[in-house]
């Protein structure tokens, strides 16, 4: 019973009273709603009619070139970028009228880790302890006692990968329903940032965390995220969930025995190219399509093979190496 | 929550606060120095005298003192929050954002009102065994504009820091030293007798103009 929510709706009109039960699975339910989202900086399109949803309890990673709107994106769920237009809200609230209790459900790693560089390690965690009830000591402190720094060092004295885990350490005390992480795994080294992801996954699985994050370095995502969306410029690619994405999505490789050919455009396939006689594209669709595809095009080949993808391949299929 | 926000700011303006201190109380033994020396080698009579017969009060060295400590108060108070537009932390806090810069420019206006009026003190208590109470006034109302400019020094500095882009806290900043020049614009002794507490008003108004670009960054204008 403890994962059904039942929510009864009574409207109220002249003639009648209609009452609706809806029933629902608690993991469903969207933390973050984001409806036809458009921005511009200037005339330039970051995006435009943008939709997507964060369900409870889900690690969402939001992938993307340089330039394509992910920092955009985590600035106007946090209400620091006015959209051109459309809505999104968090916890059923609009993003831009949020409620201060809502906000202590929500835990926010600004892009570059940024901190109140000018305290120490104790001054930062006294100063953050008082905004959040569920705030968690200990939680800080075990992280801070892998940095090997002195506590009363300040920050802005610290290396960048230190500064980070300092950030991170506040993030993990804040006990948060919903981390919004830009960019986590900026200036860690490779161990720390191994730890962080099978930390963060065991906190978020074990506590029913909804998280949203987005990073540059693709291969920990796979370790980390259940669902993904990519973004292009100015859409979404593609959001599913990446043990759906990494079995339905392939590379083909082959042959092409007249060097000259091209590859015919066609929308079920990613990024098609022949370089030097030797062909690839990347597709949901299977074996027999792209032979099909193929065949009707007259394209003489050989040596057809299917190649599994991790997620930062697939990453560069759907949106290119450029 | 509140103390929280108060314990930041002090952690920013602890060593600046402490320096503004110094500076003062050492402007202001120099002034008072001036006053001993007048009155020890020409007598009370002589000093009396000056103050009546000339528009000089002795305490002319500190005229932009409590301008300059208005304008580094809110230096290092803003500073910090808008590198790295670290001001998205403050406003991510769970308290609503109105309550948040209020208290944050609350505490700059109430040290800077600490150190003046511990100045104001000083100085009215050193002169209250020397002078008249009329000329311990005549003094303290000369210099009261002076005073209220370090207010406005520090109202406009925030705004300007607060602000997003560039080319609105140069306009800011012209707008900022066009207001400030008031303060400076007669030298004679209690010139702003008839306005100063019209200026007083003006300037506590102004403060609140730092809630504008706070609007304007949470708005994302670049």
């Amino acid at each position: 019973m403890a994962n059904f929510v039942y929510a009864f709706i009574i409207r109220l009109n002249d003639k009648h009273i209609l009452l609706q039960l809806f029933t629902r699975n608690i993991a469903m339910n969207p933390i973050i709603t984001c409806t036809n989202l458009t921005h511009h900086y200037g005339k330039r399109l970051i995006y435009e009619n943008l939709n997507f949803s964060v369900p409870e309890g889900r690690i969402l990673g939001l992938l993307g070139k340089n330039g394509t709107g992910k920092t955009t994106t985590i600035n106007i769920l946090n209400g620091y970028l006015r959209p051109s237009s459309g809505e999104c809200t968090i916890f059923g609230e609009n993003i831009r009228h949020i409620n201060p209790i809502t906000k202590q459900r929500i835990a926010l790693l600004i892009e570059g880790h940024v901190q109140y560089s000018f305290m120490n390690i104790e001054q930062i965690e006294r100063f953050y302890a008082s905004f959040y009830p569920k705030w968690r000591k200990e939680a800080y402190y075990e992280l801070m006692e892998l940095l090997k720094v002195a506590p009363r060092q300040r920050i802005a004295n610290m290396s960048c990968g230190q500064r980070s885990q300092v950030a991170l350490g506040l993030i993990m005390a804040q006990n948060a329903d919903l981390l919004i992480l830009d960019d986590f795994s900026l200036g860690l080294d490779p161990g720390y940032r191994r730890l962080f992801i099978e930390y963060l996954r065991e906190y978020a699985k074990s506590e029913r965390k909804t998280v949203f994050l987005t990073s540059h370095i693709i291969q920990d995502m796979e370790k980390l995220i259940d669902d993904c969306i990519i973004l292009d410029y100015g859409k979404i690619l593609i959001q599913q969930s990446v043990s759906e994405l990494m079995n339905r999505f392939k590379k083909y490789t082959f042959k092409i025995n007249d060097a000259r050919s091209s590859l015919p455009a066609n929308d079920e396939f990613y990024n098609p190219a022949v370089y030097r006689g030797n062909g690839e594209l990347f597709s949901f669709q299977s074996t027999e399509y792209v032979e099909r595809y193929l065949g009707k095009h007259s394209i003489e080949y050989s040596q057809l093979k299917t190649e599994e993808l991790n997620l930062e391949d697939i990453f560069i299929g759907l949106t290119g190496k450029y | 929550m509140i103390k929280a926000i108060l314990y930041k700011e002090w952690i920013k303006t602890r060593y600046l606060f402490l320096l503004l201190a110094i500076i003062l109380v050492a402007f202001t033994a120099y002034c008072q120095l001036r006053i001993g020396k007048v009155v020890s080698l020409r007598g009370a009579a002589h000093l009396w005298e000056i103050l009546l017969t000339r528009d000089h009060t002795f305490h002319e060295t500190m005229r932009y003192v409590p301008l300059f400590s208005g304008i580094l108060l809110a230096l290092f108070q803003f500073v910090p929050e808008m590198q790295q537009k670290r001001l998205k932390l403050c406003l991510h806090l769970p308290l609503p954002q109105s309550r948040i810069m209020g208290t944050m420019l609350g505490f700059g206006v109430n040290l800077l009102m600490a150190l003046f009026v511990a100045t104001y003190l000083i100085i009215g208590l050193y002169l209250y065994h020397v002078l008249a109470p009329e000329l311990i006034s005549r003094i303290l109302l000369t210099m009261l504009p002076w005073f209220v400019a370090g207010f406005a020094g520090y109202a406009f500095v925030a705004f300007t820091v607060l602000e997003p882009t560039w080319r609105r806290r140069l306009l800011n900043v012209l707008a900022g030293v066009a207001f400030i020049r008031i303060f400076y614009l007669s030298s004679y002794a209690e010139a702003y007798n008839q306005v100063i507490v019209w200026l007083l008003i003006i300037t506590l108004a102004l403060v609140g103009f730092s809630f504008l670009s706070v609007s304007r960054f949470k708005d994302g204008v670049q």
